[in-house]
């Protein structure tokens, strides 16, 4: 049994859990945060990647907007290696309502976010696939988040800062002590071993599940579980964020990442947050709806399809709305901070719900402020001027594009940060580990090994995660044969071989199976052909439908 | 006027055309492509013929006997392949582990491994997706009264390769195998093992296994003599793709069609077929911005399944590329699990018992003068059933009877 003691215990290593660890270690107030999966493997990377200027909420949710375009400036500053500023357009297309715009025009304003139309011919020219019947185009300071890797550096920051993190731990009860908590119990899920952490106070930042979390400790919260599903194609269809200037509805959101293009995404409400499946009718009305921003859409790639679930916090007030379908717009997107001593009398227990990626450093502020408070702890918060990482010295960038291609070099560097120091030098005394594992996103065998030695690395998924490996056009046909021999050095982290290897294309398999057509069904067929032709794999110890193997991804 | 136009030049569009040669025909292949043969690693699965042949429209139950004729046709005009109808043949897959199939290269037959309790396994320096440590914990484990151990090769040929960290590819070790400075290399490294056998166990020999990754084991024949002059078995494994063997098999397949006068357009697509009522007559084919027509007695639909683009598949529909034939569809795409049942892969062209496409809905044969083999065949799944090569072949064999 392992015992860790702290003076606050998170739960959740989504945006928010991660982003409280990192500002009360950055206040020296002791902190574990304890995780069921890998960290950023639910809702915080089920999204779009959008870092919202805030312009999408201006004319219905006036206080989101305003957070959001002074989140959207503080991320910009703390982390510019997780943010593609890429800037974005609200589109009006003919038949929107023209009235809208004038409403959102003066909304962006009170909001203090910078608006600037676009002339049409040069929207035009300079996004080519977009609408040609397009009437009206705005530009606004959206851009591109990753959120793997912002949350994995406020991981490694809050570390560094005398923050820990307890991956693949699954909390099963909050201990209690008196009218306040005392802790939490579970079980580490990589060895079955059980653990506790005790602590005065515990932070319920596990996004859609915390109103089971919160119930297992007396104490209530209703959150309303709102399912998105998006669609990555292949290409950067676009080069910014495009928006269709309306009120906000069902696909209408495209995002260029890296080497591909996210659409998103819908709102249906779902009672489980594992209803993360989409299905083929979902992604067919995707596609229909995107049809409208991008009219070639039919002939493009896609990738895979994905879904997150949205935890929506519902205050009783807001109840009359019922739960019908497409309700999830209606119920605020801000978030909610909730001490479960003055609503249910259980002391030192908090939730933080609802919100949105753009304003997680914001939650984990207020989150720390209430600890602090708690603690006597008068130290201010940093997070919004302390960059996650430390800059880059430029020499950097220059041995890298000596060792590899320019681009793969970049895009290395972009992923690693301080951390591509050791990569480059295992580079240069064995060129071989410059070889590209991954061709699709350009990865290194150094940089996979550098992952893969990582002590929070268990699982291909989390090596996917960190590296991007697996998540090009292949979808892991080679890449994932590929990397096997170097999780497999690393002193065996799975057993049998062969079980992680079928885990790991099943996993990938949800995101193909609603997309079956075109370039992507080749693909299918292709890596059918490879694992269970050729290396002929089979289904061994699953129940058969892979719901199991998927439950955490 | 060709006596046959075949579409498609993977394994089924090849065996058709070199049977139909044989039998004085004069053919044309029009292959867009180069079939999946570098896929395979060089074996041909025939799966559970007996078994299958009873799923109702399963493409063993149109061919018949041809399944096993096609089998006994195989071995014969390929001798450095065997295998015995009706029984399954084990060879090492690229990770080591043991995998069943029905026609094997000779050198891949991985039988001597069951026999012996001693397995060295080969490590040529910097060849491209082989994992040493992998094979070794897999043979391990599937072996485990034997030991296992791991013997580095190093090939000079190769040094500027390994400094400049690139690896090298089993198409390129292949190649190389063959050469005098490749056998000469070989000779050596075996004499090294079989020394070092020699002096531990003296007169034990026949115990001991040598497993070799990227050897070239077909269309080699000098190398198989270096080869055969050692004592000890020297077991081959398939490769990742692309594999050496399935591209050397494929190269004798198009040089068995030159030799018998047969024509090869490679690289030219089929643009669409006239036809007139039910008899196909003239195939269009693009090429370098002009059309020309090609007129035919009779044709082959060989065009692959979708990896192949025999089959396109939208959102909405899958169209058949070449003729727009209506095809067997499963309403539902996608299975639950990656690696078991996939609905998708049975997508295809249903056909009569000599091969003619059939209208899904009526049974109403479509075409009098065409005949469909191969991938896109309605009603069967390669992966899950493990009868690619077996289906491909027999109905290769069977379309070039009929031309």
């Amino acid at each position: 049994m392992a015992r860790y003691s702290a003076q606050v215990v998170i739960i959740g290593g989504g945006a928010t859990g991660v982003g409280i660890l990192r500002d009360l270690s950055l206040r020296g107030i002791s902190s574990v945060l304890v995780e069921q999966g890998d960290l950023a493997h639910g809702t915080s990377s089920r999204f779009h990647g959008l870092l919202h200027s805030g312009a999408r909420y201006a004319v219905k949710d006036p206080v989101s907007a305003t957070e959001c375009i002074e989140e959207n400036k503080i991320l910009k500053h703390i982390a510019p290696g997780c943010v593609d500023t890429t800037g974005g357009w609200f589109v009006q297309l003919p038949g929107d309502e023209v009235d809208y715009a004038e409403a959102w025009l003066k909304g962006c304003e009170t909001a203090g976010i910078p608006v600037q139309e676009v002339p049409l011919r040069e929207a035009l020219q300079r996004e080519p696939l977009l609408a040609k019947e397009a009437a009206r185009v705005f530009e606004v300071p959206d851009a591109a988040v990753d959120g793997f890797k912002l949350v994995w550096e406020n991981a490694k920051s809050a570390r560094r800062y005398g923050g820990r993190y307890l991956t693949y731990h699954r909390v099963e009860a909050i201990l209690r002590e008196g009218e306040g908590v005392a802790g939490v119990r579970g079980e580490n899920l990589l060895t079955g071993e059980s653990f506790t952490v005790e602590a005065g106070i515990v932070v319920n930042a596990t996004g859609a599940w915390a109103d089971r979390l919160a119930a297992s400790a007396g104490a209530s919260l209703e959150v309303v579980r709102d399912k998105g599903i998006l669609l990555a194609f292949n290409h950067r269809l676009f080069h910014r964020v495009i928006n269709r200037l309306r009120p906000p509805g069902d696909g209408d959101i495209f995002v260029p990442h890296e080497t591909i293009t996210i659409l998103g995404t819908t709102s249906e409400w779902v009672d489980t947050p594992l209803d993360n499946q989409p299905t083929g009718r979902e992604v067919e009305r995707m596609m229909a709806l995107g049809k409208a921003l991008l009219p070639a859409i039919a002939g493009k790639r896609v990738i895979r399809a994905f879904a997150g679930v949205r935890p929506l916090h519902r205050s009783d007030s807001e109840l009359a709305g019922g739960s019908d379908g497409g309700m999830g717009r209606e119920v605020s997107r801000t978030f909610a901070l909730i001490d479960h001593e003055a609503e249910d009398g259980v002391k030192g227990f908090l939730s933080i719900v609802g919100g949105k990626f753009t304003t997680y450093r914001l939650m984990a502020e207020k989150v720390s402020d209430w600890v602090a408070a708690k603690l006597a702890n008068d130290v201010p918060c940093r997070t919004a001027t302390e960059p996650l990482q430390p800059e880059l010295p430029a020499h950097l960038s220059r041995q890298a594009k000596v060792l590899l291609p320019c681009a793969a070099a970049g895009k290395m560097l972009q992923r690693l940060g301080q951390d591509a120091v050791p990569v480059l030098e295992a580079i240069a005394r064995d060129p071989g580990k410059g070889e590209l594992l991954c061709e699709c996103e350009m990865v290194t065998v150094a940089e996979v090994e550098k992952i893969v030695a990582d002590e929070d690395a268990h699982h291909l998924a989390d090596v996917r995660r960190k590296t991007r490996l697996g998540m090009g056009t292949c979808q892991g046909a080679f890449c994932t044969y590929r990397a096997l021999p170097l999780m497999w050095r690393e002193g065996g982290k799975y057993d049998p071989l062969s079980e992680e290897l079928v885990r790991f294309l099943n996993q990938r398999w949800k995101g193909i199976r609603p997309v079956l057509w075109g370039d992507q069904l080749r693909e299918t067929e292709l890596t059918r052909a490879i694992y269970a032709g050729l290396l002929a794999l089979r289904e061994s110890g699953t129940n058969g439908d892979g719901g199991t193997l998927c439950g955490m991804d | 006027m060709w006596d046959g136009l075949v579409i498609g030049g993977g394994l089924a569009g090849l065996t058709a055309g070199i049977r139909a040669l044989e039998r004085g025909k004069k053919i044309l292949i029009v292959s867009e492509g180069v079939g999946s043969l570098a896929f395979a690693g060089g074996v041909l699965d025939f799966g559970r013929v007996r078994e299958l042949r009873r799923l109702e429209k399963h493409p063993y139950a149109y061919v018949g006997e041809a399944a096993q004729r096609a089998f006994s046709y195989f071995l014969q005009h390929n001798p450095a392949y065997t295998g015995t109808w009706g029984r399954q043949g084990s060879v090492l897959t690229p990770l080591g582990t043991l995998r069943e199939t029905e026609i094997l290269p000779r050198r891949l037959d991985a039988s001597p491994l069951f026999k012996a309790n001693r397995i060295v396994v080969a490590v040529p320096e910097g060849l491209k997706d082989f994992f040493p440590e992998i094979v070794k914990a897999n043979l391990q484990k599937q072996f485990p009264s034997g030991s296992v151990r791991l013997k580095r090769l190093s090939v000079q040929e190769f040094a500027d390769w390994r400094a400049a960290g690139k690896s090298i590819p089993g198409t390129v070790y292949a190649e190389f195998w063959g050469t005098e400075r490749g056998k000469t290399a070989l000779k050596r490294y075996i004499g090294e093992i079989a020394g070092e056998i020699a002096g531990k166990t003296a007169g034990e020999a026949d115990s001991e296994a040598i497993v070799f990754p990227g050897l070239p084991a077909i269309g080699c024949p000098e190398l198989e003599e270096v080869l055969g002059e050692t004592s000890l078995p020297v077991v081959g494994m398939t490769s990742f793709p692309p594999s050496a063997i399935g591209l050397a098999l494929y190269d004798s397949l198009t040089r068995k069609v030159k030799a018998l006068g047969g024509e090869l357009l490679n690289g030219v697509g089929v643009d669409r077929v006239e036809v007139e009522s039910t008899w196909a007559r003239r195939a269009i084919i693009r090429s370098k911005g002009k059309e020309t027509a090609l007129r035919a007695e009779a044709f082959v639909l060989a065009t692959g399944g979708f990896l192949g683009r025999g089959l396109i598949a939208t959102p909405a529909e899958v169209k058949e590329t070449v003729f727009g034939l209506p095809l067997y569809v499963p309403p539902v795409r996608g299975g639950s699990s990656f690696l078991g049942e996939q609905p998708y892969a049975r997508t295809g062209v249903e056909v009569d018992d000599r091969l003619r496409p059939r209208d899904p809905a009526t049974g109403e044969v479509l075409l009098e003068n065409v005949f469909v083999a191969g991938r896109i065949l309605a009603h069967w799944d390669p992966w899950l059933e493990h009868c690619g090569g077996g289906v491909s072949l027999s109905s290769g064999l069977l379309a070039g009877e009929l031309l």
